[in-house]
């Protein structure tokens, strides 16, 4: 007997009801990026309107260098996110980065390429540290990689006793004042990273695995999928990408390592973007589109705040209000399609 | 159209065992929860599992599904050794689980969720995703339990689709693992009628292709209705093992209850004091509607199984959970809180069911735990002064017996008793004129729990109306004035304690839900 044959027909149980809104509320559900992205070509145009220089080619320019480095720090940031983490140390990693592979170049007589990896690798072994911590020994993200954030940024000042580190490679200055066509580099890796991590998250078992993890680990654990892995690769990305921010920047400063950027806050703006670009502080949801929205979205109104010579004070109250409407959009969202609750 | 009843499965006497259990035990602190010294389970058999809220119906399924560690015993699974406490050895070995609450990740679509933790086999990709092999067979495992891509489409979020499809998708999850053994915990319970049928039907179903069902249920009717056996635990003990046939509703309920009944002094309300809780219609979310009326100082107990209500009831009438109807009464003035606050406002303590979550701060001292209800009282002009939160501490805990070495010791070091009498002395000291207990001896030892009750006593010696909601037939009997009995969101009865027996209780929360299986499915099965 087929299974078909025995069982009752099903429908009028309306198990599929919500399907039936319209276009419109649907795209909202499904796709709740719509808002962050339309915000940025609503911000991009009115800024354009008040300051003319904001989108002229030499200023875009300055954006997408910057994207380079909030931009790239927000994906690894939302990684750890998406398994319901945080990694507070990236923006103090990024700042100990940039001074390293510049020591190592300068005062350690590196080649630059290899300065550069082995900074890089430095940063991931910091992120492995993370992750081992979080998932072995059960210590809060909060916890870890503020002790991290603490100790780099007390690294960076002692290994350069305060003062930059000048003289380097001119490798780094390639990197960040090359253009490939009038697109600085820094934002083609930009681009690369959004595009790798996208891939990654929608087109791999692990990505898959990312989000369940985030998103439900008993069921997670329940279907055996390796969890200790794959929040430990988070952190390892997160940390590593915290490396590449670090050593673009050397090169921003005209090849100058400066101490002080590890104090600078990224993190934090790293954070913002994440959850501006619809990731959820609980885990499991959040999407590549929307966090390069969002990394987009603060630079724009940032860059354009200066550009309208609006003072620096000033644009850190926007920003932080910025934040703000967005965590109230979404709950607002979130109440309106009635799945306020989690999971 | 009728039950497929596969002639070569019932009634046979030789039939292959499929799950062998030999002496499994398991003990939780002095309790041995679960003590089997025989239990054979043979292939194409649906094997309901009954028995009163902890008589070791989940411990059972634990074990088998690897979920509970067991403390010794050997089981067998097609004659293969299962280790214990694994869920990966036991899914090896064939075992599938469906547990009321549904490990899905909300946010991953129906298709993600049924291949989780796994590739679609017809994949070659080792790495990347296939979707289209995985919406083909996410497709092929829903239709296996014969639900279609119209009803719940694989594509969807999980997050974004009702309660009942979701259990849907968990049955048929456990389904696409081809499972020998299977273990069904209420899998009905958050189903309409005809999903309900549908999922007694796959039981059958698997059974007939020569697996195991494992069935169990609150509902005596459905379980009887899709069972070739049924087996029945009390304390731990498997103490009855009938066919299909011998289990009549009352056979059940009598071995379920066992012979003994609590001894007590029937407690007669006092008819002469006043009502102090009047519930008219009172509605909220799976709740009612409920008429019932409490006096002054009598005890009244709310019976039910799993899900019948009596949390929500005490909740609703707490001002936990929003009543969307009916209306209340406290000493004849209208109470409708909009919060807990108006209800501790109104006179009303709220003892709930979880101590550790829902009541007490457990690396806090005792003194601040107890007084954390009446901090205004006890401030002078609104300063809070250590010595007064250290004698008031004092005084409530002795004033309910706490054993403890100093008020200043961390709570969560006292015993589950001391703890639950340091609840008590906290609702108390508020003064309280009515006291609303949801399992109010929950994870208790033997000789803690005649303490609780002298203090539930006591609460009612004072003038105090107590409406205590409890899984155990034996501690409402022990305690209570009247008992009302929950099923489905309603006060089925309300039983005097004269007339109530646990055999009475238990027809009344069990029995009636009976009528609410329709369909072609019960025409089938109880010929």
């Amino acid at each position: 007997m087929s299974t078909q044959t025995t069982l009752p027909p099903a429908g009028a149980q309306g198990t599929a009801q919500p399907a039936q809104r319209s276009g419109l509320t649907r795209l909202l559900i499904e796709t709740p990026e719509t808002g962050v992205i339309a915000a940025c070509v609503v911000f991009f145009i009115l800024i354009s309107f008040k300051a003319p220089t904001f989108h002229s080619v030499g200023n875009l320019q300055v954006v997408g260098r910057d994207l380079g480095q909030t931009g790239i720090l927000a994906i690894g940031e939302s990684l750890v996110i998406l398994t319901g983490g945080i990694d507070l140390s990236v923006g103090a990693l990024a700042g100990l980065a940039g001074i390293l592979a510049a020591w190592f170049n300068v005062s350690g007589h590196m080649p630059a390429p290899l300065a550069i990896l082995l900074t890089i690798v430095i940063c991931g072994i910091a992120g492995l540290w993370h992750g081992l911590m979080v998932t072995r020994l059960n210590v809060p993200p909060f916890v870890i990689t503020l002790v991290t954030y603490t100790v780099t940024i007390g690294a960076a000042l002692a290994i350069t006793s305060g003062t930059p580190i000048s003289g380097t490679d001119p490798l780094f200055q390639n990197l960040s004042a090359f253009y490939v066509g009038q697109i600085p580099v820094p934002a083609l890796i930009f681009v690369g990273a959004v595009i790798i991590t996208w891939f990654l998250l929608e087109r791999t078992y692990v990505g898959r695995q990312i989000y369940a993890v985030g998103g439900n680990k008993e069921a997670a654990r329940l279907a055996a999928i390796p969890i200790k892995r794959r929040i430990t690769s988070v952190y390892v990305a997160s940390a590593a990408l915290a490396g590449v921010v670090g050593v673009l920047t050397v090169g921003r400063e005209s090849g100058t390592a400066d101490p002080s950027v590890g104090g600078s806050g990224w993190e934090l703006i790293a954070i913002a973007a994440a959850v501006v670009g619809g990731v959820s502080l609980f885990g499991g949801e959040g999407r590549i589109i929307g966090i390069a929205a969002g990394a987009i979205l603060l630079e724009i109104i940032h860059n354009g705040l200066l550009s309208m010579h609006v003072n620096q004070y000033d644009i850190q109250m926007v920003q932080g209000a910025v934040l703000g409407v967005a965590i109230l959009l979404d709950r607002l969202r979130a109440r309106y399609f009635g799945r306020g609750e989690r999971g | 159209m009728s039950l497929p009843q596969s002639p070569a499965t019932s009634g046979t006497p030789s039939r292959a065992v499929l799950a062998r259990l030999r002496g499994v035990h398991k003990t939780y602190g002095p309790v041995r929860v679960l003590d089997l010294p025989e239990l054979d389970l043979y292939a194409g058999q649906v094997v309901g599992v009954v028995g009163e809220n902890g008589a070791g119906k989940s411990t059972l399924m634990g074990t088998l599904a690897g979920s509970v560690h067991r403390d010794g015993g050997e089981i067998e699974i097609d004659g293969a050794p299962l280790v214990p406490g694994s869920t990966h050895a036991a899914q090896d070995l064939g075992v599938a689980l469906v547990s009321q609450e549904f490990p899905l990740v909300g946010q991953l679509s129906v298709a993600e969720n049924l291949l989780l933790g796994r590739r679609p086999k017809e994949s070659k990709r080792k790495v990347l995703t296939d979707r289209r092999a995985q919406r083909a067979e996410a497709v092929a495992i829903l239709a296996r339990i014969g639900v279609t891509e119209r009803e719940i489409p694989v594509g969807r979020t999980v997050r974004t689709l009702p309660v009942p499809a979701r259990q849907l998708i968990e049955i048929a999850k456990a389904f696409g693992r081809k499972p020998r053994l299977l273990i069904l915990d209420e899998p009905t319970s958050s189903l309409g009628p005809v999903e309900a049928a549908r999922v007694l039907r796959l039981a059958r179903q698997l059974a007939d292709e020569g697996g195991t069902v494992l069935f169990i249920g609150h509902r005596l009717d459905e379980v009887r209705q899709v069972s070739d056996r049924i087996i029945v635990l009390r304390n731990g003990r498997l103490v009855a093992d009938l066919d299909r046939a011998e289990a009549s509703e009352d056979r059940l309920i009598r071995e379920m209850v066992g012979g003994e009944i609590a001894h007590s002094e029937p407690k007669v309300a006092d008819r002469e004091k006043p009502v102090l809780l009047t519930i008219k219609g009172l509605t909220a979310d799976g709740l009612g509607p409920v008429d019932l009326e409490v006096r002054a100082g009598e005890i009244m107990g709310i019976a039910g199984l799993m899900g019948s209500g009596r949390s929500r009831l005490i909740h609703t009438v707490a001002g936990a959970q929003p009543a969307t109807g009916g209306t209340m009464q406290l000493e004849g003035a209208a109470y409708a809180p909009h919060g807990v606050g108006d209800g501790a406002q109104a006179g009303i303590a709220l003892i709930p069911e979880d101590r550790k979550e829902q009541s007490l701060v457990l690396f806090a001292p005792i003194k601040d735990n107890v007084t954390v209800g009446i901090l205004r009282k006890i401030s002078s002009r609104g300063v809070l002064g250590p010595r007064r939160r250290r004698q008031e501490g004092q005084r409530i805990a002795e004033s309910v017996n706490v054993r403890m070495q100093s008020v200043e010791q961390p709570i969560g070091s006292l015993s589950g008793g001391n703890q639950q009498r340091a609840i008590f002395g906290r609702a108390f000291a508020s003064n309280p004129k009515l006291l609303l207990l949801d399992e109010p001896t929950r994870g208790v030892d033997v000789g803690a729990k005649a303490e609780i009750y002298e203090l539930i006593d006591r609460a009612a010696a004072q003038g105090m109306a107590v409406l205590a909601a409890s899984s155990e037939l034996e501690e409402l009997l022990w305690i209570c004035n009247r008992i009302a009995v929950m099923n489905h969101g309603r006060v089925v009865e309300v039983l005097e304690r004269a007339e109530a027996t646990k055999e009475r209780i238990m027809t009344a929360a069990a029995g009636t839900a009976v009528s609410t299986l329709n369909g072609p499915l019960t025409n089938g099965a109880v010929a």
